[in-house]
């Protein structure tokens, strides 16, 4: 064995030695996927990789805008923002004149049609097309007037009619349509942002049956040139892309960076991006340091490779012009009490919990010390967060701690039984529980682990069989609504409220807040509920976590959004540079 | 002619040979640490912080602290009572099962063997992992249920060369005679097969002791073992992050610990098959 270590360690480098010479004549952007992709029908893309690919070659009616924070939705396929009846019921969209679908055989003469206000309309019917069992059926449920009931009466038949003309679904003129809703619905413009309302065509449909996901044809800026489903995926600019131009505002700060150098161009600005479906984290690390892959959500196992203190990029990666980019992450995690325990109805109990936690400590030991200490259920970069805004149960005070303790009746934990903590099989969370758990002992607090797979967690949940769990909450569009739901007592389990939280005067807020439109008025109520539900500690709160990259310096335009899946377009890479720093690699 | 019994014969040719003396005192070594651990003497406070996090190997913590500054040496002692109280109470439950099915449906033969001949082919026909997963499911997570799992899951070796071993020896003339003078089914059994075929399980004890300890190692690496306390398997799952950090010692630790033990029953599980079984007797 010995004696064939040096054949095979040449081997290998033989084989890295003979890879392609690179390309410095055309821009092309190498990315990598961390998940194979099931193909591109865009209501079946359920998670956020395929969201990724599917945004590169389709279009939905609008965005969000790459560089402004907080987020906010702009017009994409839409003309512009919607016309909205003063009982918020009714919605009339105008799409774009001269948008073309993709040059396909399954157009006439092969040449890519005008999009139009049809097109709209069949995309929406067809994720409520109950043949299809679309993944993303959720966020039309029960929402537009008639859609519930075409999709019943279509069930048993043969094949949906889509002639059928909807009640909430109407064409107006070729370019204007008008959608009806049942209910007031301020988060529907963020699902026409998502890639299930991504525009399709119905002649690409019909034609490619079910191998529809695997032949895109859409109105986006890139083409599908090639997919191999667990190697890589290839695009070419769409040459017949419509003028879509660089913004040029932004966040403040953005200028600085840099990120308007090409603000007026016409986008997309590369002419290629290669995708590297990469699984694994170790050959993620090695690509990008082969300067193989332009950009890189660090593995968190290379973070201490990556990143020196916590904060800092490694001296010798600045020497190769590598850039680090970090970013809060609009999530939270948290410990949940279940409000349907007997123990848990004890303000001062969780309180004294609270204050026992030392997440300083957490902080450094399970997020290298880069996460911020959550006050309350809102995360920063939404409507609703105040920063000066700080729970005064979110913190270490031993002292108190126990006070409140023996105030709730369990004087240094006395005739408290044991509390048992619902987490996933994972290191990371085993461990997060055996910190949480030393934590507790200080003040006679007994906690005891309870490991689950996700299914088992989830299930506990729902059915409420659990004393406390943890777990963490990702924004699904950029409203506060998204986290204040989280307690809101009707959506309690089976429903996302897993704490089976219930605060009438909190409820009440949240009916209120419900129905506005994104006003600054809103923004107050959300304001006053997260600050007021905070103090009667609902959850442990734990941390908005911070998301991190490494870019090359080639890489420009890139800024970290929550929603990557409409960025790439605006990716640019400077050849000059890359040409130059190239030798270094 | 002055004749040595078979076990004070077996035990001098195992004390000749030095390897299978030293395996067999590991084993003792390890069983005394366990003992130790359970009543409490050493170990009992493995929680306690003794320094920073992840302090490296020194003479002052021996492996090293844990990301929590426990110590692991104090980790591995108590990873050692969890691990050596597996393999007792698994051996505990599945000796008693594998020898009464085994010598039951060796001596009886006809119904009663095809239905347990039935019972352990459909017993080993489940893979056993897939089996361990789901009695720990029915059974709750811990320790306890790890015991159960592992019981119920090691007999059908014993069990099959049981039985193979008794339908061999009914036939035989000592069983014929006990029959001859009026002996029942019992007394042949169980007074006169059984002691001729003990070699046997204590051979397959050795041998299927340590398989129970690795199990319960990767059972609880896989999150499936013991909770809330420490064991090797959860010591190597943490380390499995860790060493991305250049953090080896808790991963030695219990690697090591593991090795020793696991080495030590399989040698001395080959010494007692040399010096035990009559038929390589002299070899």
């Amino acid at each position: 064995m010995k004696s064939l270590m040096p054949v095979l360690v040449g081997l290998v480098l033989l084989t890295i030695g003979c890879s392609k010479e690179r390309n410095f004549d055309e821009r092309e952007l190498h990315l990598i996927s961390p998940e194979k992709i099931a193909g591109f029908d865009p209501i079946h893309g359920s998670d956020l990789y395929s969201a990724n690919e599917m945004g590169k070659v389709y279009e939905g009616l609008y965005e969000f805008h790459p560089f402004k924070r907080p987020y906010e939705l702009v017009p994409n396929l839409a003309e512009s923002l919607p016309n909205v009846s003063a009982d918020g019921l009714t919605y009339t969209f105008v799409v774009k004149k001269g948008v073309l679908f993709r040059d396909s055989p399954v157009f006439k003469d092969g040449l890519g049609r005008e999009l139009s206000a049809d097109d709209v309309l069949y995309t929406l019917k067809r994720l409520a097309d109950p043949k299809l069992q679309a993944k993303g059926w959720w966020l039309l449920d029960d929402r537009i007037l008639g859609l519930n009931e075409w999709r019943e009466k279509n069930a048993p038949l043969e094949a949906s009619n889509y002639d059928e003309v909807i009640e909430g679904l109407k064409k107006i003129d070729g370019y204007t349509l008008q959608i009806k809703l049942k209910k007031p619905y301020p988060q529907f413009l963020y699902a026409l942002a998502m890639n299930y309302t991504f525009i399709v065509a119905k002649e690409a449909v019909e034609h490619y049956g079910k191998e529809f996901l695997n032949y895109p044809v859409g109105t986006g800026p890139f083409l599908l040139d090639k997919f191999e489903q667990s190697n890589k995926i290839v695009y070419i600019k769409n040459p017949k892309f419509r003028e879509k131009l660089f913004p040029s505002e932004g966040e403040e700060g953005d200028e600085k960076q840099g990120l308007f150098a090409d603000a007026g161009k016409k986008i997309p600005l590369v002419d290629k991006i290669i995708v590297d479906i990469q699984v694994e984290s170790q050959p993620k690390w090695l690509l990008f340091h082969k300067a193989k892959a332009d950009l890189l959500e660090i593995p968190k196992d290379n973070f201490d490779q990556a990143v020196v203190g916590g904060a800092d990029l490694a001296p010798e990666l600045k020497g190769k012009g590598i850039r680090l980019i970090k970013n809060p992450m609009l999530d939270v995690t948290f410990f949940a009490f279940n409000h349907e325990d007997p123990l848990f109805k004890n303000v001062k109990l969780r309180q004294a919990m609270s204050l026992a936690w030392d997440r300083g400590e957490a902080n450094k030991l399970f997020y290298n010390n880069t996460a911020i200490e959550a006050q309350s259920v809102i995360p920063p970069g939404l409507g609703g967060y105040r920063k000066e805004f700080k729970n005064p149960f979110v913190k270490l005070d031993l002292e108190l701690a126990k006070k409140l303790l023996a105030e709730a009746g369990y004087p240094n934990g006395k005739g408290l039984p044991e509390i048992t903590i619902q987490t996933r099989n994972d290191t990371i969370s085993r461990n997060t529980i055996e910190h949480f758990s030393k934590c507790m002992n200080k003040i006679g607090v007994k906690v005891k682990i309870g490991v689950n797979t996700w299914p088992e967690l989830v299930n506990k949940v729902t059915k409420k069989q659990h004393q406390m769990y943890t777990m963490a909450w990702g924004a699904d569009y950029p409203d506060a609504e998204n986290f204040l739901g989280l307690l809101f007592c009707p959506n309690q389990s089976p429903g996302s409220n897993g704490s089976n939280y219930c605060n009438p005067a909190f409820d009440e807020l949240f009916r209120q807040s419900t129905i506005l439109q994104d006003t600054p008025e809103r923004s107050a109520f959300y304001e006053k509920m997260n600050e007021m539900v905070a103090l009667d500690v609902p959850w442990i709160f734990g941390f908005n976590r911070t998301k991190f990259y490494l870019s090359h310096a080639w890489l420009k335009n890139f800024k970290y959004s929550e929603y990557t899946h409409t960025q790439f377009q605006y990716l640019n890479v400077d050849l000059e540079v890359k040409k130059e720093l190239s030798k270094k690699f | 002619m002055k004749t040595n019994s078979l076990w004070k014969d077996s035990f001098k040719q195992l004390a000749r040979d030095k390897i299978s003396l030293i395996s067999l005192l590991i084993v003792l070594f390890y069983a005394l640490v366990a003992i130790l651990s359970a009543t409490g003497i050493i170990a009992a406070d493995w929680s306690k912080e003794v320094g920073g996090s992840n302090l490296p190997p020194s003479f002052e913590h021996f492996f090293g602290t844990d990301f929590l500054g426990r110590s692991v040496f104090i980790k591995l002692i108590r990873g050692t009572q969890i691990a050596m109280s597996v393999g007792l109470a698994t051996s505990l439950i599945a000796i008693p099962i594998g020898v009464v099915l085994g010598a039951v449906a060796g001596y009886f033969g006809g119904w009663v063997d095809d239905l347990i001949t039935w019972l352990y082919t459909t017993f080993s026909s489940i893979p056993n992992i897939m089996l361990l997963i789901a009695i720990t499911m029915i059974l709750g997570k811990g320790l306890f249920a790890v015991y159960v799992a592992l019981g119920a899951t090691s007999w059908v070796n014993l069990c099959r060369l049981i039985r193979g071993e008794v339908m061999k020896h009914k036939e035989r003339e000592y069983v014929q005679a006990a029959g001859a003078i009026g002996g029942g089914h019992f007394r042949k059994l169980f007074i006169h097969i059984l002691p001729n075929v003990t070699h046997i399980v204590i051979i397959n004890t050795s041998l299927q002791f340590q398989v129970a300890i690795k199990s319960e190692v990767i059972l609880s690496y896989l999150g499936l073992g013991v909770q809330g306390e420490p064991s090797w398997g959860t010591m190597i799952d943490d380390a499995k992050l860790e060493l991305a950090k250049g953090v080896w010692w808790q991963l030695a630790g219990a690697t090591l610990a593991m090795f020793f033990i696991v080495l030590a029953f399989n040698m001395l599980g080959d010494a007692l098959r040399d010096s035990l079984d009559p038929k390589l007797k002299g070899k």
